[in-house]
């Protein structure tokens, strides 16, 4: 369960502030969506709950845990993140993704670390890439890197931020499917920010739609409304369901 | 063993020769210079033995300078490698957060106002440096760069210490050095000015074995540090933002890197002069034949610093015929049409 409660964050001091008091709860196990218009908040949310940020008040409460409280390092083995833009540099992927275990080894890796690393290579799909330059791969592959090395991380909480932006339909497709399976294999929670709304729809369990630093509106599937929706993007859609799924429609 | 960095062998093979290169270039600058010193000569000189002026050459003149190079090279590249990846920009260079202005300032003050070349009335312009131990020189010179590194990283400190915001602060800080500098030689005296524009031009043959002991100190503490970072810096290659979700405190990172990095350049700079391009050339050698790791790139960084560095100066002694030319000439001259047929060749074809 994760908690978030009354965070403020401005850029600058009396500044309009980007985060409004906002508050969200996920319960554990499940995948939560962060939808909204472009400076609606999502991405400075994410990185205020990765400690890049710093809120002016609120609190982040991981199973009632005080995240501001914790080290960098401490808090990297609770949330992992997986970045929109995929830059790994000329590494091999199994150095790669051995990054996601520096918040547990100190200067050199042991042998959990190495089993940790090939797990995830394994959940993913990467087995037989250790070798491989990272920074070569395609970008259906670099996204692979990118969650094996969440996965290293073995932390509760995965962010995403639009994790599919790089993809083709089939590898879109396949790394929900992936997350999904994960999610109810580990029983992790994830925040993902997201923009295509019918990916969001068929991805998320639990919906937040923000609107100037707030959480306008939080739910299920049923939030999908063309009247929500043109509230809060300002654009007219309809919605229909075609065998037995919602989709909508840009009118 | 799959967590130890693994070469492929073709790698390994140049690697390994890289490596035999380094002691083949020490011998080939022991015994190549201008004082025809024969090579049974000087080999005996080495150890004592032959005349007093060979035994002097080659023990008080030459070991120290082909110390120093192997030393500066290795220090410069890898202090280039660091600020590279710290600041996230293949331009970054040792000098980049203005070390070497500083310095160059530092030495101009000491030369030219403290040793008689400033303003002077002409007593003492036959030996302009009678009044300042040499060794001053590079200890004012040493005193204003560390003082400029401060001044920056303090600024980076006191807001954002963001990349960007360093490297434009560097520049700005730089510009002022060298602005100050050229008010310095203004005022100088034609004895004085020439003697400033020559300490600023690198030259090994400033070398002693005491600079090279501090030298090989700044830049084997520095070495070690970068070494034990290494995987810290693999994460910042993934981006600020990922570097810090791993549990990575990168502005604590890079202010301990880019110190000691400026620290290896500007003890550098103070005892040898300005050398360019080692710095940035030889990490982006490295970095495009034996890939990103950091636990690679620094120690080959560091190999061809050194070796750069050392092909660069006894190349100079023998051009130059009796008078080495600056070694900082020679680094580019040979450096730079290798690095554009690296970067143009195949095999540089990364990204």
């Amino acid at each position: 369960m994760i908690e978030i409660r009354d965070l403020t964050f401005r850029y600058e001091k009396k500044s309009a502030p980007v985060l409004d008091e906002l508050s969200l709860s996920l319960e554990t196990g499940k995948i939560g969506v962060l939808l909204g218009r472009n400076g609606s908040g999502k991405s400075t949310l994410l990185k205020v709950l990765l400690g890049l940020l710093k809120a002016e008040k609120g609190e982040v409460l991981a199973d009632s845990e005080n995240f501001f409280a914790l080290s960098p390092r401490e808090k990297a083995k609770r949330i992992a993140y997986v970045p929109q833009e995929l830059n790994f540099g000329a590494l091999s992927v199994y150095e790669t993704v051995l990054l996601g275990r520096i918040s547990r080894f100190g200067l050199f890796p042991g042998p959990e670390d190495d089993a940790a690393v090939r797990n995830a290579l394994a959940m993913t799909g990467l087995a037989g890439f250790e070798q491989r330059d990272a920074g070569r791969l395609s970008g259906g592959e670099k996204q692979k890197v990118a969650i094996a090395r969440a996965l290293a991380q073995e932390a509760n909480l995965l962010l995403f931020d639009e994790p599919t932006g790089n993809l083709d339909i089939a590898n879109e497709r396949a790394f929900l499917d992936t997350v999904k399976r994960l999610v109810s294999e580990k029983n992790i929670t994830v925040l993902a920010v997201l923009h295509d709304l019918n990916r969001a729809l068929s991805f998320g369990d639990r919906f937040f739609f923000m609107k100037e630093g707030r959480i306008a509106f939080s739910g299920g599937e049923e939030l999908f409304t063309p009247e929500l929706i043109y509230e809060i993007f300002d654009t007219r859609v309809r919605t229909e369901t075609v065998d037995g799924q919602k989709i909508i429609l840009e009118v | 063993m799959i967590m130890r960095p693994t070469l492929s062998k073709k790698k390994l093979i140049l690697l390994i020769l890289l490596a035999v290169l380094l002691p083949a270039g020490m011998i080939l600058a022991l015994f190549s210079g201008p004082s025809g010193l024969s090579l049974p000569d000087a080999f005996r000189a080495l150890f004592g033995v032959g005349s007093k002026t060979a035994v002097r050459i080659v023990q008080n003149t030459r070991v120290p300078r082909l110390l120093s190079a192997v030393i500066a090279g290795a220090g410069l590249s890898v202090s280039g490698l660091i600020m590279q990846t710290c600041l996230g920009n293949d331009m970054a260079s040792p000098s980049t957060l203005g070390v070497s202005n500083a310095a160059v300032f530092g030495a101009n003050l000491s030369i030219i106002a403290f040793a008689g070349g400033f303003l002077s009335t002409g007593h003492n312009v036959q030996n302009y440096m009678s009044g300042v131990n040499p060794f001053a020189t590079s200890v004012i010179a040493l005193i204003f760069a560390v003082l400029s590194v401060l001044v920056i990283l303090g600024l980076g400190r006191l807001k954002a210490f963001h990349p960007g915001v360093i490297v434009l602060s560097g520049v700005a800080l730089g510009a002022m050095w060298t602005a100050a500098t050229t008010v310095l030689q203004f005022y100088a005296t034609d004895v004085g000015l020439s003697a400033a524009v020559i300490w600023s031009f690198g030259d090994l043959g400033r070398a002693t074995y005491r600079t090279d002991l501090i030298l090989l100190a700044a830049v084997t503490v520095s070495a070690v540090i970068f070494l034990l970072l290494a995987r810290k810096y693999n994460a910042l290659l993934s981006g600020e933002t990922t570097a810090v979700s791993l549990g990575v405190r990168v502005v604590r990172l890079r202010f301990v890197s880019l110190f000691l990095a400026s620290l290896v350049t500007a003890v550098s700079v103070s005892f040898l002069g300005m050398i360019g391009f080692v710095g940035i050339i030889c990490p982006h050698v490295a970095k495009k034949l034996f890939g990103q790791d950091h636990r690679i790139s620094i120690p080959v960084s560091m190999l061809l610093g050194s070796l750069l560095l050392l092909f660069a100066d006894t190349f100079s002694r023998t051009l130059g015929q009796g008078a080495a030319l600056p070694v900082g000439a020679i680094t580019s001259l040979l450096g730079a049409p290798f690095f554009l047929f690296l970067l143009f060749s195949g095999k540089g074809a990364r990204r």
